[in-house]
């Protein structure tokens, strides 16, 4: 199995606070692999740093897009969308006044290219391109199970397929690797099950997916490998099941002396 | 005609009044100062269409509008005056001075957000005035510059007639052109990537940002059609007006075309269409009307105001606001705060 990110000693602090320290982990393609830790230890913070929002304060983040290994700590996150890494808000972040179709079509914005020249001479180069635009942006919302909802507008779905708006909207963007940020929170079980079932889909494309999560039936339903952080640092890693039954984590989540009652 | 069933009612309503805008002057109640107030209202509509870019698509408050505007009237004041340069060469040069100096102040100030970004347009509005008034050499200072020949269309080159704009019916249908030109390019971008890169800014900037949009690149660019709009009806007004002066270029200009965008509703090209033909023609007949009273001219400011104040109250997202909070609107579900944050000042 390849590699496809190679996240190396990343530290970030926030003043005198350090949010993230030492973390190493690698992301092998076409994994799914959950990132948990309890509320505070990091998890979002590392999102961050991988999506090109926050700088890293020391350490690498490697990501290699097939054509060579770049370091994308510190890029631009318009750049580091480009380089294929795309990523859901743990708070929905749609683009509340545009239908569905158009939310979805901003996703492929960095895959495409006409600007003002195009937008008001339309010629056929233009058309071709806006063409593909939608074309694309239907398949990303059939595939998230969206169809027929394209010219509603993104505020008035219902949560759960906001949720599946986000995701279909970050899969415009093409990415090889999709970052989710707590896709279940406010979820039912149903809806769990079929977003569990949506991110298995995703992977079969290919799509290599980090996932956030604290809904532990969907993480350990889901994921081939887990992380554990807290407190900002790495505590440990491996199959769900062996994450579960560790002590550390059992502590990291519950408390001393819990992993003993346990 | 034959399309005419396939025209939505929209689409037959906007014919409707452009048919109705074409044989306007052929009216008999159709009087010189009739016309002149219509040609005004198209005027305001480009100023209006040309601000919308910024507040409407992008969700930046811009207080300093009529600084490009100033800017558009006298490079088209000057070149004409000293170089006596066609019309029709001076607006394209007018819309890239406009569009160049919109980029320079874009550049460096739209890194700032909300607020302070809009206090810095106001400060350059305020900055093209006093240039005007103080640079004696070149623009004349508060003497203003006289004398700047009127339109005219000279095909003597091809072997033509020359035919000067003479009366206001000739300006009539020049400014009905550019307002037909605004709407259609503001309406192609609309609907374009450019345009959708813009309303995912006005919408939301982290998420925009994670879709590849790069937004200081964007949003210079949209400060730059903005202005380049502006001069391009500052340099019609030059010519139009054939005198200039710094004071027809006051903060209060600004602030009347941001009413019409807000009043008309920000971000639909229709909205602040109407937005000007309603705001325009108030200040018209209250001209008018508040003599009568015994009351001075000035109080029409006043009548602004409370016309901007009942908007706030019972129609916060303008007479058409865009689809999607219309939309809202209907179903009952919209929230004041979620208007706010599509009209983009809540920022």
């Amino acid at each position: 199995m390849t590699i496809l990110m190679d996240i190396r000693h990343l530290s970030k602090n926030f003043g005198g606070l350090q949010a993230l320290k030492n973390i190493s982990f690698e992301i092998n393609r076409n994994e799914i692999i959950g990132l948990i830790g309890p509320n505070g230890a990091g998890k979002t913070t590392l999102f961050n740093c991988v999506a090109g929002v926050e700088k890293p304060s020391s350490g690498e983040i490697i990501f290699d897009n097939g054509e060579r290994p770049v370091s994308i700590g510190g890029k631009k996150p318009e750049k580091v969308t480009s380089l294929g890494i795309a990523r859901t808000f743990q708070n929905i972040r749609l683009f509340d006044n545009m239908t569905v179709l158009d939310n979805v079509k901003i996703g492929r914005h960095c895959r495409t290219k006409s600007t003002f020249l195009g937008a008001v001479a339309r010629n056929r180069k233009q058309r071709e391109e806006e063409e593909s635009i939608r074309d694309h942006a239907c398949q990303c919302l059939e595939f998230v199970g969206l169809k027929g909802l394209n010219d509603e507008i993104a505020s008035s779905l219902a949560y759960g397929n906001q949720r599946r708006l986000e995701i279909a909207r970050a899969l415009a963007t093409e990415p090889m690797l999709l970052m989710l940020d707590e896709p279940a929170a406010g979820m039912n079980p149903q809806e769990s099950r079929n977003l569990m079932d949506l991110i298995r889909r995703i992977r079969d494309k290919g799509i290599t997916v980090l996932l956030i999560e604290h809904d532990m039936k969907v993480v350990m339903g889901v994921c081939d490998r887990v992380v554990v952080i807290n407190h900002g640092e790495w505590l440990t890693a491996g199959a769900p099941a062996a994450v579960r039954n560790d002590p550390g984590v059992i502590e990291a989540y519950l408390g001393t002396g819990a992993a003993n009652a346990a | 005609m034959a399309n005419l069933k396939k025209m939505t009612t929209g689409a037959k309503i906007r014919a409707g009044f452009l048919a109705l805008a074409l044989i306007l002057p052929a009216l008999p109640f159709a009087t010189d100062y009739f016309l002149h107030t219509v040609i005004l209202i198209y005027l305001y509509m480009v100023l209006a269409l040309g601000l919308n870019v910024v507040p409407g698509f992008n969700g930046l408050l811009d207080l300093g509008y009529v600084g490009f505007y100033g800017i558009g009237a006298y490079t088209a004041g000057l070149l004409t005056v000293h170089f006596g340069l066609s019309f029709w060469m001076i607006v394209p040069l007018a819309f890239l001075n406009g569009a160049l100096w919109g980029v320079l102040l874009g550049a460096p100030t739209l890194r700032l957000t909300g607020d302070y970004f809009a206090i810095v347009t106001f400060g350059f509005s305020e900055l093209v005035v006093l240039f005007l008034t103080n640079e004696i050499w070149l623009t004349r200072g508060p003497l203003g510059l006289p004398g700047i020949e009127p339109v005219s269309l000279d095909l003597s080159l091809f072997g033509g007639p020359r035919w000067d704009f003479i009366g206001e019916v000739p300006y009539y249908y020049l400014a009905i052109a550019m307002v037909l030109v605004t709407v259609f390019v503001m309406h192609r971008i609309q609907d374009s990537r450019l345009g959708r890169a813009w309303f995912a800014i006005r919408d939301d900037e982290v998420a925009a940002v994670s879709c590849g949009i790069n937004l200081l690149t964007y949003k210079v660019f949209a400060f730059g059609i903005s202005a380049a709009f502006g001069a391009m009806g500052g340099s019609f007004f030059a010519r139009w007006m054939t005198f200039l002066s710094p004071d027809m270029f006051k903060f209060w200009e600004s602030f009347l075309v941001l009413c019409m965008i807000v009043l008309g509703g920000m971000g639909n090209i229709w909205g602040v269409m109407v937005g000007a033909v309603v705001l325009v023609s108030l200040s018209e007949i209250l001209r008018e009307v508040l003599p009568l009273l015994g009351l001075p001219v000035e109080v029409r400011f006043l009548a602004f105001g409370l016309i901007m104040v009942l908007m706030m109250r019972y129609r916060p997202a303008g007479l058409l606001p865009i689809p999607a909070v219309a939309a809202q609107m209907r179903s009952g579900r919209v929230k004041r705060k979620k208007v706010k944050a599509a009209v983009g000042l809540s920022k």
